[in-house]
């Protein structure tokens, strides 16, 4: 089984991805398909981590197995509570389902969810890989302290803008709508055959000739 | 045996005795087996994390920085983290370095700077703040200048020697002239070069040129914090490991997690007692045990190892051990371009640096001072990039993405953060890992001096990114230490006196004459520049210093080395 949703959640996170990162003249998460990364991450350990040369996804065993089992039913039970609390919202206040409503509705429950949200220590600490309160340094989130809000958002990103392998960023759409020139496949860059150095500076600093007094420009 | 509480497995043979047993097979521990099997010792590696060869490495943002596919998980190695004794400890993922072989050296882009002269005598220089433990080293810039030279060359490190008018002095050139030129680079040397600062290409563990039978270092966007699938970057994995298996005295162990040193009757080490793949209970003996694991790792493995002669951990009689540590912070300046940069090329660390603001100057008003760099906005890929005032969702996120992911870069600063006594590594009382050992818990307050020399050089790194063009610039001030450099040291600093010390200069336990600690813990002061440089330098100044002992005592006719 290579997900976790049924119908109804499906179409739910679907249409709220589709506010995180909307359509406009450009692709949004909808067409980049990241509503297949997450059910699919959710589906259980089978889409952890792809092989480093594209050819599949890695076996986890023992140890590593037995967190990422433990960190997938977390995340699962935030999913399943945080769902419900937008049905509960969406039909208190709009008396319709959250997929039924205007996206202007949409966006109105999302920002009262986000407002709602109590951020977790690592959103305050600037650690989040998302939103952090500082440039995301040096340090990546722990992701099952997010609550449901920041940790969909954080998703969307994720299946927006991750390698093709995982099931978002269809088509590169997430690599296209902000000009990164990657790989064309994991095994462009495993090879070795994925260079950047036609982004470097075109015209080089001659060091043998600045040695003394500092580089001129 | 005194003191090991562990059963150990009766079914399997227990491992002939080594010369040598190092913990820990990252910078440090890789660059001593190196030089004491080069040096005809039979060494033992005993490493806690797997050998990952190049081939299991890859260019996946996702999996390296957001699903800990290097860094420990924190679910099975946590760590707990508090900003002094009166506060609960939180679960955080506190100064992550992978725990596998090559260690720290897998995951960097290995920024490579030499400390100077004037960062072994800081206390003497510039007094003791009120509040720290500012101490001078027990050694100077000339013990340690020749072992620069010895690991820069072994790398192939990539710079240009003398271009940084405020380096001390050095016998060598770099093997490799500077890497090829970034866009941020080029636009921090035309700010610095506006503002009348000094700047240069910051040395790095990557080859420019082929070099000792390596191709020149491919320039993936996928570089900081991702192993390098092409074998062509500099570390302890791709150098020293190799370097160490040619002599065919390295016994590398993979997945052995040491859990205690055990102790003889004289309070000498006799044994490590470590937890094999299978999850049986091994004892390796050996003449000389060495500490590789990083200072908080290496704190606790001396904390966990109690004994009648040593109730408070092994070689901690001085309650010393875990004191004093230090994490350097990283932040920045960010800066936004009309121009593209792309700072994603070469994976957003090949940099350009300036010591402008290293040396201590009384005038700034704080102590000491730092290392600056130009890079890319934290991991400036397309998941992680950020900018500090994007949102968390919506339209505007998605124009932020659009309009700025290719026109910014960060001017950062590695802070140099005081010792401080209270600023420590402990055993916590409450979290345990998958092993079911008490993890590390750090106790972490900011000092004033930190954050005065944080404000003052975040703001200069903001003028030089306005002299370099920046239409809009933001300023992140450090306001606390969070181990988002994955530097660790001082917590065994060295010294000449037992009472403030825990090591002596040739970073041997004072308690216990056959141990060591050869990571970032020695260091009495973290300076303000990136470590493992030095600390591979040192591991190997210490290395050099127990082969020539060693191998004197077993043949006679050899010269003893003098303290």
């Amino acid at each position: 089984m290579e997900t976790f949703f049924d119908a109804h959640q499906r179409a739910t996170i679907e249409a709220a991805m589709a506010r995180i990162i909307p359509t406009d003249d450009q692709p949004g998460a909808k067409e980049a398909g990241t509503i297949e990364f997450l059910d699919r991450y959710l589906s259980g350990i089978d889409f952890i981590y792809a092989k480093p040369d594209g050819s599949g996804f890695e076996k986890l065993e023992t140890r590593r197995a037995e967190a990422w089992r433990r960190r997938i039913e977390i995340l699962r039970a935030k999913y399943v509570e945080g769902i419900k609390e937008i049905d509960q919202r969406s039909s208190s206040r709009f008396g319709a389902a959250f997929i039924s409503l205007t996206a202007e509705q949409q966006d109105r429950l999302l920002t009262e969810m986000e407002r709602a949200t109590a951020p977790g220590p690592a959103v305050l600490e600037g650690q989040a890989g998302f939103t952090p309160a500082e440039p995301a340094l040096q340090q990546t989130s722990t992701e099952i302290d997010l609550d449901f809000f920041p940790l969909l958002t954080l998703h969307t990103r994720q299946g927006f803008y991750s390698d093709p392998i995982y099931g978002g960023n269809q088509d590169r759409t997430g690599w296209k709508l902000i000009g990164f020139e990657g790989p064309e496949s994991l095994a462009e860059t495993h090879a070795g055959r994925f260079t950047t150095l036609p982004f470097f500076a075109k015209e080089q600093v001659d060091w043998m000739q600045e040695k003394n007094h500092g580089p001129q420009t | 045996m005194i003191g090991c509480r562990k059963r150990i497995t009766a079914h399997k043979r227990k491992p002939e005795r080594a010369d040598i047993v190092i913990i820990g097979a990252g910078a440090s521990g890789a660059t001593a087996a190196k030089v004491l099997t080069e040096q005809g010792l039979r060494v033992v590696s005993l490493e806690r994390g797997p050998w990952c060869k190049r081939e299991t490495f890859g260019g996946d943002e996702l999996a390296n920085v957001n699903r800990y596919n290097l860094w420990p998980d924190p679910i099975l190695n946590p760590r707990t983290y508090r900003e002094s004794a009166s506060k609960d400890p939180k679960i955080e993922l506190f100064c992550p370095v992978p725990q596998m072989v090559g260690g720290g050296t897998v995951h960097w882009q290995g920024w490579l700077p030499r400390f100077t002269e004037n960062d072994f005598r800081l206390r003497t220089n510039a007094g003791q703040p009120s509040g720290t433990t500012l101490v001078d080293w027990p050694i100077s810039y000339r013990d340690l200048e020749p072992y620069y030279t010895k690991v820069e060359w072994a790398f192939g490190v990539s710079g240009a020697g003398g271009v940084n008018k405020y380096e001390s002095s050095r016998s060598r050139d770099y093997p490799c002239p500077p890497l090829p030129t970034t866009r941020y680079g080029r636009k921090f040397y035309e700010g610095c070069r506006k503002l009348g600062y000094n700047s240069f290409p910051t040395p790095m563990a990557a080859l420019s040129r082929p070099y000792n039978g390596r191709p020149v270092t491919v320039q993936s966007a996928f570089a900081q914090q991702h192993g390098d699938p092409t074998g062509t970057r500099s570390s302890a994995l791709s150098v020293f490991v190799p370097d160490a298996l040619k002599t065919g005295g390295f016994d590398l162990r993979p997945d052995c997690y040491v859990h205690e040193i055990t102790v003889d009757q004289r309070g000498r080490c006799k044994s490590a007692v470590y937890q094999d793949a299978d999850g049986d209970f091994i004892e390796q003996e050996g003449d000389i045990f060495l500490l590789a694991c990083g200072a908080i790792e290496s704190a606790r493995l001396l904390l966990l190892s109690r004994s009648s002669q040593f109730p408070r951990g092994l070689a901690n009689g001085s309650d010393l051990v875990g004191r004093n540590a230090t994490f350097h912070e990283y932040s920045a300046a960010v800066g936004v371009f009309d121009d593209p940069i792309y700072a994603w090329a070469g994976g957003g660390y090949v940099a350009a640096s300036s010591f402008e603001f290293y040396e201590h100057d009384e005038k700034r008003g704080f102590v000491s001072g730092c290392h600056i760099a130009a890079a890319g906005v934290g991991i400036p890929l397309p998941i992680n990039w950020s900018l500090p005032d994007r949102p968390m969702w919506g339209a505007q996120v998605k124009q932020i993405d659009r309009d700025y992911f290719n026109h910014t870069f960060a001017i950062g600063m590695v802070l140099h953060d005081m010792p401080q006594h209270d600023n420590r590594v402990e055993l916590d009382d409450k979290v345990t890992d998958a092993w079911g050992l008490p993890v590390a818990r750090i106790t972490n307050k900011i000092h004033e001096n930190d954050l005065k020399m944080g404000r003052w050089v975040i703001d200069r790194n903001a003028e030089i990114l306005e002299a370099a063009g920046a239409k809009k610039i933001y300023r992140v001030y450090p306001d606390r230490i969070s181990g988002n450099c994955s530097h660790q040291h001082g917590t065994t600093r060295m010294g000449d006196d037992p009472k403030s010390s825990v090591l002596n200069k040739w970073c041997q336990a004072h308690e216990v004459d056959n141990l060591f600690v050869i990571d970032g813990g020695p260091f009495p002061t973290g300076t303000g520049a990136n470590p493992t440089l030095t600390i591979m330098a040192n591991a190997w100044r210490v290395a050099d210093y127990i082969g020539a002992r060693y191998n004197s005592e077993r043949k006679p006719s050899y010269q003893r080395t003098q303290f």
